[in-house]
Formats: C-alpha cells, structure tokens, sequence
C-alpha cells in the first residue's frame, strides 16, 4: 500500500515541478515539442527509478560525510547508460533537441533531492515506487506545458500539424504565437502556471484560515452583543 | 527473436561489445585515479585547513526550528546556536522553539532552563476601515512607506493603516487582513515577534495567552478628538479604570493602559467601557479551542492540526 | 576580436540564464536580495571559469580520442593494439564524460570551499556559502559540456593546440559566469522592489519572479543580430 501511495503522492501531492519547483531547468528547455518532453522524462524517469533502488539497496553502508558524492556516482553511471540508449534508439532529431540535457540529468535536482530525502531512508520497493511516482509527476507536469507550448507555439502536436492544417478563414484566426516556442514564452507560460496552482492551494488554505476569522472575531463584540459576554468575575 | 538478440545485434551494441575490455578497464583506472586522488586532497586540505567548531554548535543547530526568523536576535539559527555556545545568550531566545527546544538546547548544554510562558501576538487597534481617510494615497504599498508621509494617510496619527505589512512580514502566514485590520491566526502564531518590529505604529504586542483582556487602541489623542475620528476609539473617560476591581488599569496620557501584572481577566472594564475599545480574547480562544477538539474527533485531521494550539 | 564575439555571444545572444535555461533553481532561490546574488555572482565566475580549466584539461588528457590520451600511451607499452586503436579513434568521450565532470566539478568545488574557510573569514561570508550550491547545478555542468561540443568534429577548436584551446575554455567558463551573474543582479534589484509592491497573493514570490524573468528574456531576444552586425562592422 505504501508503494502505490508513494506513487499518487509523487504525481499529484508532491509533484515535482508544481510543488517542489524543482527540475525547472529541464523542464523549459525540452518542451518545445510534445515529442522531447517524452523523451526527456522518459529519461528522467528511468535514471530516477534505477538510482532510486540503488541507493536504497546500499543506504546502510556509506559514511555520512562522503554520502553526495557517492549518489552522484550512483546517478552518473545510470544517466551515461540512458545516454548511450537514447544515442541508439531515439529519433536523432530528438537527440540533437535535447543536446546537453541528458547528461544534465545527473545534476537535476529532482533526482538528487529524492534520492536524499527519500531513497536513503526508506526501502528498495517503497523507493521504487517514490520513483515512479515522482517520475510520472514530472512525465504529466513536462506533458502538459509542451501541450500547450507546441499547439499554441507551433499550432502542431507531437508533430502532426493541427491548427496549421486549417485553410482559408480558419487559418488566419490560429496563427501559431511563435514566442511560446522561444525561451521569454517558457518563463511566462510557466510564471501563469505556478500562479494558478498557487491561487488553488491559497484557496483550500483560505477555507480553512476564512473560517477562523469569520467565527468570532474579538474585537466586533458591539454594543448590542456586549450583553452576550457575561464574563462575570473570575479568580 | 527476442530483445536480448535484438539488442546484441544492433550496430551500437556490437562496437560495444567489441571494445568492451578497452572501456571497462580505462574507465575503471580513471575513475579510481580520480576518486583516490581526490580522495587523498580533501583528506589532506580537511585536516589542513580545518577550522576548530564545537561540536555543540552542530547538535544546538539541529535542534532549533531552522526557520531563521530572527526573533532570538541573532543571524538565523546558526548565529543563535554560535552564541549560545559562547555563552553570551539566553537559552531560551527561540520562540518558534517555545519550551520544547528550550530544553533540547539546555539539555546540550548541561544547563536548566525556566519555562516560558506562551505569548501570542495582539493587535492594538480596532479602527481599521472605520476610520475615514485623510487623502488619496498612491505610493509604495507598504505601511512603512505610508507612514512617512504626514504620519499616514487616516485621519487618526496612531491606527492602523492597512497596507499589509505586517501579513508580508509574517513568516508563519499568521496573519490575514480582514476589514482593513490584520487578524492574527494565534494557531500559527509563534510569538518570534516580526509583526512587532514591522508595524511602524507599533500597534502590535506580543501578549502572554494566559491573559486575554486587550485595549484596542493606540491613540494618545484627547477625548474630544478621538470622538470624532474613530467610532471605537479610547476616549479616555476613565469608566474602566473605576470598574477595575484589582487597579490593573489606568488612563495615561488619554490612553487605557492595562498592567498585565495585575489582571485577572475579569472582563469588567470590557462592559464598562462606552466605546467598546476593550475586548476580551477568552470566548474566541474556548471556542477555538472546542472547535479543534470538535474536528479531531470528526477525524479531520487537517482542520485540527490548524486549531490545536 | 574573437574574443569580443565570444563575450558578446556567452552574455548576451546566448545567456545562460535566459536563453539556454541553465541555473535556473539558485537563480529565482538567491536573487532575493542584491548582497546575496553579489556573492552567488562572484562565486560563480570563479567556479565556472577553474572548471572549465580544469575539465578541459582532463578531457585532453584522459578521455579525448588521439595521440595525447594518457590511456593510448599506456595500452601503447602493454601491447593491446586494438585497444590503442579504439582510443585512437573513437575516445572515451560518449562513456566517461558525464561522471568524470560531475566529480572533479565537486572535488574542486569541495576543496575550494575548505581552502576559503581557513584562509579569509570574510570571503567565506560573502560567497563560501554558495559554493556547495553552485557544486550541483546546471550552470558549471553546462558550460563544461558545451565547450567540449567546441571539440567534436566540425567544432572550432578543434584545429587548435592545447593550450590555446585551453585558454578559450577558461575565457568561455568566465564569461558565461558574468552572464549568469550579471542576470542575477538585474534580477535582484527588480525582486526588491517587487516585494514593496501590491501583488495578487497567487503572484508573490516564484510566479512573477518567472514572469519578470521572461520579459527579460524578451528584452535579451533583441540582442540575436549582434555578433553579425558587429562582424559586419567591425570586420
């Protein structure tokens, strides 16, 4: 049960890049398209859940002090492999796209931050599914900003055309805006997004701080209720 | 054909395979060369250059809050955790810590400590938006800022001004404005003290919970003046200080000014008072406090976690 | 000149922070206050430029493909000619890359830090906090990774000696510093200002810090035509 918890709280309570803002990195420079979002947290995902249950493995063994340098081995081995993969498997175009931000992998601080506050204290399965957690939140949160970056951006998705496939008087009212492709059009897309989800946790906190001051606030005792306070005289 | 064949049969695994020797032993020597040498460096410079540090000065850390509000004093809870071990502080500086962590640090440091009462923070002032203002106001949105132009722009010198410091200031978000006064959440209220140092009419006071009788105003203005400013306004007619059955309450300078030494919570200058600027926190802080045993009960455990105090 | 088109290039057309999307976590973290990116500015500059020096150095000598590789010479006296030939040919470059940077990044960094501790109380205020915050990021990794792209085939170092090729990466390491940091500061004077300013609560702190940032990014855009205008009037 822990482990399928540990799953919904990465995706949704915990999500990395809408709660913790962590990763942030990554996540602009590789959703431009649909298709190296993908890519690029597939990746993320499988270095996760594989230095995840590593470092869980071996959590008991390493001394204190030269424990950050040790997961980072553990995390540089695993991104040199899923390099050399994505090297062979993935579309080129992809690769090329995504550039340097492979390697960076090892140094995202979703990867690392999890591996410190969760795998090294809890067990291997229970990592695991962290892992899958949180590399699923990161997989939905990359999803939905290339989504909307690439069908406003570039009027396609994953590289089908769809609003560039109108003709005629449709075609002129979804011109694609191009800045969403570029870099000002990522910071402000996500600027919007972490205001929305901010203004939704402020709203569920504010029930509950709204109820608070909405119950007897003390100093709207009036002349009328004044009749109310019998305090009466207390030792 | 399974994967493991497809995979050995790709091209990119084949030159692998060829290498593989070459690569795993180069990769293995430069990592160890590398690992060791580094290794050896940081063990030499740590021992070189290492910098004498009480252990102390770790464990008093670790214990404090590490929310580095600055109520103690000092800078973060790293400064507070130095000077204690120099022993030039008081034990008991955290607020955010309260008793708690008051006695973890005693406890390090082989010392006792008295415990401190709880202190919430009050506000001083119930004008708010019933005070009419004295001009438009279009500068810098801050109290501080306000209050340097004519002393503020209401008609009363002393109120409050409503431009959300103080919630700024909070860093345990205890306070919400409502009506043009910040209302202080006392749940969340660690009595660090940023609401005092920030109001720059000093309309905040940080009040020990066991006494819950509070004038709400600041203003040394006459009677007179008052009456016509503010409608809950201290006016200064004495009425509570002739209620007041143990003398803890006096008018100095047109202003009720209650000794907390003396108070008994008694509530007799709250109905004498004609303005009602004096009010009584008991009633709120019971029924916050049957709400949150309430909730508990009902299993919610996020709305009593916010009322437990 | 050359010089002039790679300072103008690493700081402005290509910013680190605004165009390439690098060090993005310490930059909205430490850009609160101006004292505070003054030091994280300083201890980026250094860090990123002795890294560059440093990892440029291993790469020639360890991990490149070609004659000088310390591994050629040692296979070379063992007598293992297909291995001379492969680390003749094709280097260590895809394997080894990614950890061999991330851990003499951090030793360095490591050993810096305890150096600046000893030596100068005051330097150690200012900027030693931030080091084992630099350690981990994306910037010092980044730019490591993008001047050894200057040494693949078709790159522009790749016909130059050691040593020139050494000081390029330094200067690169350095510049691409002064960008980060000069972003930072502008950053932090406009954060100060907005923590006067009334805001809707969804807007306080990440949100319109991300915001401000894009319309920087913005700003930065108009800078793409530099380096050909000034080529085309400088000559």
């Amino acid at each position: 049960m822990e482990f399928l918890r540990q799953i919904k709280n990465g995706v949704f309570k915990e999500n990395p890049t809408f709660v913790i803002m962590l990763g942030i990195c990554p996540t602009l420079a590789t959703t431009t398209t649909v298709k190296n979002a993908f890519f690029m947290a597939l990746a993320a995902t499988a270095v996760l859940i594989c230095s995840n249950a590593i470092i869980a493995l071996v959590r008991r063994r390493f001394p204190k002090e030269i424990r950050i340098p040790c997961f980072i081995v553990v995390i540089a081995s695993f991104v040199t492999m899923v390099d050399l993969m994505m090297n062979a498997f993935a579309p080129e175009a992809v690769v090329k796209a995504l550039g340097i931000f492979i390697p960076l992998i090892v140094v995202n601080c979703i990867i690392l931050g999890r591996a410190e506050a969760y795998a090294a204290k809890n067990g291997v399965l229970n990592s695991i599914g962290d892992g899958i957690g949180i590399g699923g939140g990161f997989m939905l949160s990359l999803l939905t900003i290339s989504t909307i970056r690439e069908i406003i951006g570039s009027g396609s998705w994953w590289e089908t055309p769809i609003t560039t496939a109108f003709s005629g008087d449709k075609a002129a009212l979804v011109k694609p805006v191009s800045v969403l492709t570029l870099a000002p059009g990522a910071f402000l897309l996500l600027g919007t997004m972490f205001a929305f989800f901010k203004w939704r946790r402020a709203k569920k906190e504010a029930k509950m701080g709204v109820e608070m001051v909405a119950a007897a606030v003390p100093w709207e005792v009036g002349p009328e209720k004044k009749k109310e306070t019998t305090q009466g005289a207390e030792a | 054909m399974n994967l493991t064949s497809i995979l050995l049969a790709s091209d990119a695994m084949s030159f692998f395979k060829e290498n593989t020797p070459a690569i795993l032993i180069c990769a293995v020597l430069l990592l160890v060369v590398i690992g060791g040498g580094f290794g050896a460096i940081l063990a030499y410079a740590a021992k070189k250059f290492h910098v004498e540090q009480d252990p102390r000065v770790e464990q008093i850390t670790a214990a404090l809050p590490g929310a580095n509000c600055g109520s103690c004093g000092m800078p973060g809870c790293g400064g507070y955790a130095e000077a204690i071990v120099k022993g030039e502080v008081e034990l008991n500086l955290c607020a955010p810590g309260g008793s708690k962590v008051a006695q973890m640090v005693a406890k390090i440091m082989g010392k006792e400590v008295a415990e401190a009462d709880k202190r919430y923070s009050v506000l001083l002032c119930k004008g708010g938006n019933k005070v009419a203002g004295k001009f438009d106001y279009a500068g810098v949105s801050d109290c501080r800022a306000a209050a340097l132009l004519l002393l503020g722009d209401k008609v009363c010198q002393y109120g409050c001004l409503g431009l959300d410091t103080c919630e700024r200031a909070c860093p345990f978000n205890a306070i919400v404005m409502k009506d043009g006064l910040p209302f202080v959440i006392e749940e969340r209220c660690t009595s660090c003290g940023a609401c005092v140092k920030a109001c720059p009419k000093d309309l905040f006071a940080l009040v020990s919970e066991k006494k819950t009788v509070v004038v709400g105003c600041q203003s040394h203005d006459p009677g007179k003046v008052v009456n016509k400013i503010c409608p809950v306004g201290c006016i200064a007619c004495k009425a509570c200080e002739k209620a007041c059955p143990v003398d803890a309450i006096h008018v100095i300078d047109n202003l009720a000014v209650i000794d907390y030494e003396k108070c008994k919570n008694c509530g007799l200058c709250v109905k004498a008072c004609p303005k009602s600027t004096i009010y009584n926190m008991r009633k709120t802080r019971k029924e916050r406090a049957e709400r949150a045993i309430q909730a508990e009960a009902a299993g919610d455990k996020e709305a009593a976690h916010c009322c437990v105090s | 000149m050359e010089l002039l088109y790679i300072i103008v290039g690493l700081v402005f057309v290509n910013n680190f922070v605004l165009a390439q999307f690098l060090g993005l976590c310490p930059f909205i973290g430490v850009s609160k206050k101006s004292s505070d990116a003054f030091g994280m500015g300083l201890a980026v500059i250094f860090v990123m430029a002795m890294a560059s020096f440093f990892t440029f150095t291993i790469n020639e000598f360890f991990i490149r493909a070609g004659g000088q590789n310390v591994f050629y010479s040692l296979a070379g006296t063992l007598g293992h000619a297909k291995a001379q030939k492969f680390i003749h040919e094709k280097g260590l470059s895809e394997v080894l890359t990614t950890g061999v940077f991330i851990l003499v990044i951090a030793g360095f960094v490591q050993f810096i830090e305890l150096v600046i501790r000893k030596t100068s109380r005051g330097l150690y205020d200012a900027l030693g906090i931030y080091l084992p915050l630099i350690t981990t990021n994306c910037t010092v990794l980044g730019v490591t990774l993008l001047n050894m792209k200057n040494l693949q085939p078709g790159g522009d170092w790749t016909k130059m000696a050691f040593g020139e090729g050494l000081l390029w990466a330094t200067l690169s390491g350095l510049f691409a510093g002064v960008g980060f940091s000069m972003v930072m500061m502008l950053m932090s004077g406009i954060r100060e200002r907005l923590a006067v300013s009334k805001l809707p609560k969804a807007f306080q702190g990440a949100p319109i810090a991300f915001i401000c940032t894009g319309m920087m990014a913005l700003a930065f855009l108009g800078f793409t035509g530099m380096i050909g205008g000034l080529k085309a009037n400088l000559g």
